[in-house]
């Protein structure tokens, strides 16, 4: 495997070397913690970051698969619309923002406003989330497999948030609903895809109350 | 100051199709966006319903096939009434009986300070000679991004189409922008409402996909919006244009993010932004993934890596804090920055917001212009004008007071046919300029509004040119406030122009921008 090291490189520079030697098989990247937009905008190929990734990790991602062995910073897979992103320990504010398709899963706890503006991505955090998660989703699933903080899935408009822990308070128009059989295969199929030791049957789930919650 | 009741329709029944054939025409009723006509279905008799909600945009008397309308504007409410105008008290009950405010679109109503009082200083004898205007010529070129990127983005009129969303207005209107920035070398933008495929080929000049010939000479440029809502963006799309615009604010709403209500958004719409048909597409005022100036440093340097360094990265403000704001962006990263004034318009806005929230088209150049002289980069960054710019005197005045361009949002929309009704938000637009439907689009065709765009455009551009060279410039480069006068105290106040006949600045402007507001350099 190819191994770019980041230490006190510019993001260009680093980025560059990235795209030219995806074609050639995984990349590994070390040193990266103080880069902020590592794996921009990728289309192929696969990435690991060994230790821990600055911000906005695989920002625009449109096909890659980025693996993090340890946390993530702010934004992580900001404004994706394909490919794959994992982060085997925690990750900061704001995971999987504006994200209009592709894969994120956190393995640890994520931050605030976490999914929010999900426009049709699948975010998984097998931890907790913090406050305001999914906020303003607009379609595709966020699955918590702990528990959130207040003002949970606030102002959601449409998609599906999955929760198997507790909320410390729920966010405006949202509703619970009863898990279907294809929730809770869908469930299973992201469990098994991921690893995650986690059992869909107890989880609830919330959908917006109302399709236009601002103008009549 | 809303507009309601400030109207007087009346319709001469002696020619009125309907009075003398009731149920035999419609018309008026059909085009209004306000309601002001009804046709009784069972007498067929057409009544004038509503004659409050009438905005005076004679939209009705236009599309009269009898001329029988006339819309008198009830002036003298104005002034015996005031404050409680009709108007006044029609918003009041409004409220009261709905709980609501009111919601509109396009711009600020009523007297702001504006270009109007600022007037040209022609050369004469003792200052350099003028230009002439049929045997000289004239430098109109702006280049974005010069030093800075691999493909500068180059104007050949210091003009461009503000960013105005797909949703906000037709597809067609969108396509006919593309066509006149291609028949004219400017640069259009998509807005927040992501890309229509089209727009990159009719911008630079192409009919269709392949851009095996040129069909619009000299071709045009694509700016791309990069916004808080991020509608039907992804790393492709940033890379569709010849320029990426990060929209901080606009004038008609600064801080508060972009309005689409659900009406609007139908089965294309909904395609493009990659949202649910009939949701209302409200963006938010500020990035969720932007929390400190550092960040936004970062989404500048990363915006450049997807792009690889070849475009620039442009900002666009509402009218705040002009100095404050062009230093931020100016730190950030920026190539060009694109401040909209106080009159800037939009596709809907809450009332109050459009018209009583920001700062002046005139007073947020100066302070722009001393932002980029303090960090050395006047010129060099581009200062664009936006709001309330209708002609090339207010262009002129604009690039004298240091802007490199303007842009024409609400005159690029009067020169397709819009009339200013106020009614951008309903989706009823009768020219098919702001309207989704089918019926109204059809009446607007793409290549007839290029046209019409392109027309306004070279006219204004020899206007410039005109008073550029009777000024004694041969480049719009060279202009400078010395070529402008203002003709009276609060413009010279808001301004720090020479007062005309005084000959000199206000005394508190005598230390420049710096003695008035304590920001800058001196």
């Amino acid at each position: 495997m190819k191994t770019i090291d980041a230490k006190s490189k510019e993001l260009r520079e680093v980025n560059g070397a990235l795209r030219e030697s995806l074609n050639g098989g995984p990349v590994e990247i070390k040193n990266a913690e103080d880069l902020h937009g590592l794996a921009a905008g990728l289309n192929r190929g696969e990435v690991v970051v060994r230790g821990s990734a600055g911000d906005y990790l695989g920002v625009l991602n449109s096909g890659g698969t980025i693996r993090v062995t340890k946390n993530a910073g702010k934004y992580v897979a900001d404004n994706m619309t394909d490919g794959v992103i994992i982060i085997e320990g925690n990750a900061d504010y704001g995971v999987g923002q504006y994200c209009y398709g592709g894969t994120v899963v956190v393995h640890g706890n994520a931050g605030d406003f976490t999914a929010t503006m999900n426009k049709g991505a699948t975010i998984i955090v097998n931890g907790d989330v913090g406050d305001e998660a999914g906020t303003y989703m607009l379609a595709g699933d966020l699955v918590v497999v702990g528990n959130a903080g207040e003002n949970f899935a606030n102002y959601l408009i449409r998609g599906d948030i999955y929760i198997g822990g507790e909320w410390k308070s729920l966010g405006h128009n949202t509703k619970l609903k009863s898990l279907t059989k294809k929730d809770i295969g869908k469930l299973e199929k992201y469990f098994e895809a991921h690893g995650l030791d986690a059992d869909p049957t107890g989880f609830k789930k919330i959908v917006a109350a109302s399709e236009k919650p601002f103008y009549h | 100051m809303g507009v309601v009741g400030a109207f007087c329709v009346s319709v001469n029944r002696e020619i009125c199709i309907n009075a003398q054939m009731p149920g035999k025409c419609a018309t008026c009723a059909e085009v209004c966006p306000h309601g002001v006509y009804a046709l009784d279905v069972e007498t067929g008799q057409m009544q004038i319903q509503n004659f409050n909600a009438c905005v005076g945009c004679r939209i009705c008397a236009e599309f009269c096939p009898a001329n029988a309308i006339r819309i008198n504007p009830a002036e003298s409410e104005y002034i015996s009434r005031y404050p409680w105008t009709f108007s006044a008290i029609e918003e009041v009950h409004h409220k009261a009986q709905t709980g609501e405010y009111l919601l509109r679109g396009f711009g600020t109503q009523g007297p702001t300070p504006n270009f109007d009082m600022i007037t040209v200083v022609p050369s004469q004898i003792a200052s350099e000679a003028p230009r002439d205007k049929y045997r000289e010529e004239c430098n109109m070129q702006v280049i974005i991004g010069e030093d800075t990127c691999e493909k500068p983005m180059i104007l050949k009129l210091p003009f461009v189409w503000p960013a105005m969303s797909f949703g906000a207005l037709s597809k067609e209107a969108k396509l006919a922008l593309a066509i006149g920035a291609a028949m004219t070398g400017i640069a259009t933008n998509t807005g927040e409402g992501g890309l229509l495929p089209e727009e990159m080929w009719l911008s630079r000049g192409y009919a269709d996909e392949k851009r095996k010939q040129k069909k619009w000479e000299p071709g045009g440029s694509l700016v791309v919006q990069w916004s808080t809502g991020r509608w039907g963006v992804s790393a492709e799309y940033v890379n569709s244009g010849d320029a990426v615009e990060v929209k901080i604010g606009q004038g008609a709403k600064p801080g508060m993010g972009g309005h689409l209500l659900g009406a609007k958004v139908t089965e294309a719409v909904s395609e493009v932004r990659g949202i649910p048909v009939g949701s209302d597409a409200l963006s938010p005022c500020r990035y969720y993934d932007v929390q400190t100036m550092d960040d936004m440093k970062h989404m500048v340097s990363f915006l450049r890596d997807v792009t690889e360094h070849k475009f620039p990265i442009l900002f666009k403000l509402g009218p705040s804090r002009p100095y404050a704001d062009v230093a931020a962006c100016i730190e950030a990263g920026a190539d060009a920055i694109s401040i909209d004034g106080l009159v800037g318009g939009t596709g809907c806005s809450p009332d109050l917001v459009t018209q009583g929230v920001g700062i002046p088209t005139i007073a947020c150049i100066p302070p722009a212009v001393q932002a980029l002289k303090d960090y050395g980069v006047y010129r060099k960054v581009k200062l664009i004008a936006l709001g309330g710019i209708r002609n090339g005197l207010d262009a002129f005045k604009a690039m004298a007071m240091g802007a490199d361009a303007v842009g024409f949002g609400s005159a690029a929309e009067v020169a397709l046919g819009c009339r200013v009704c106020y009614a951008c938000h309903k989706g009823n637009c009768p020219y098919g300029i702001t309207s989704q439907k089918e019926e109204f689009r059809a009446r607007l065709d793409p290549v007839e509004g290029g046209e019409r765009l392109a027309n306004f455009i070279r006219a204004t551009g020899e206007e410039v040119k005109i008073l550029t060279m009777l000024s004694g410039h041969s480049s719009i480069a060279d202009l400078s406030p010395e070529d402008l006068r203002a003709m009276d105290l609060n413009t010279a106040a808001l301004t720090g122009l020479k007062l005309a006949g005084f000959e000199r600045p206000l005394p508190m402007w005598e230390d420049g921008f710096v003695g008035v507001s304590g920001n800058g350099k001196k």
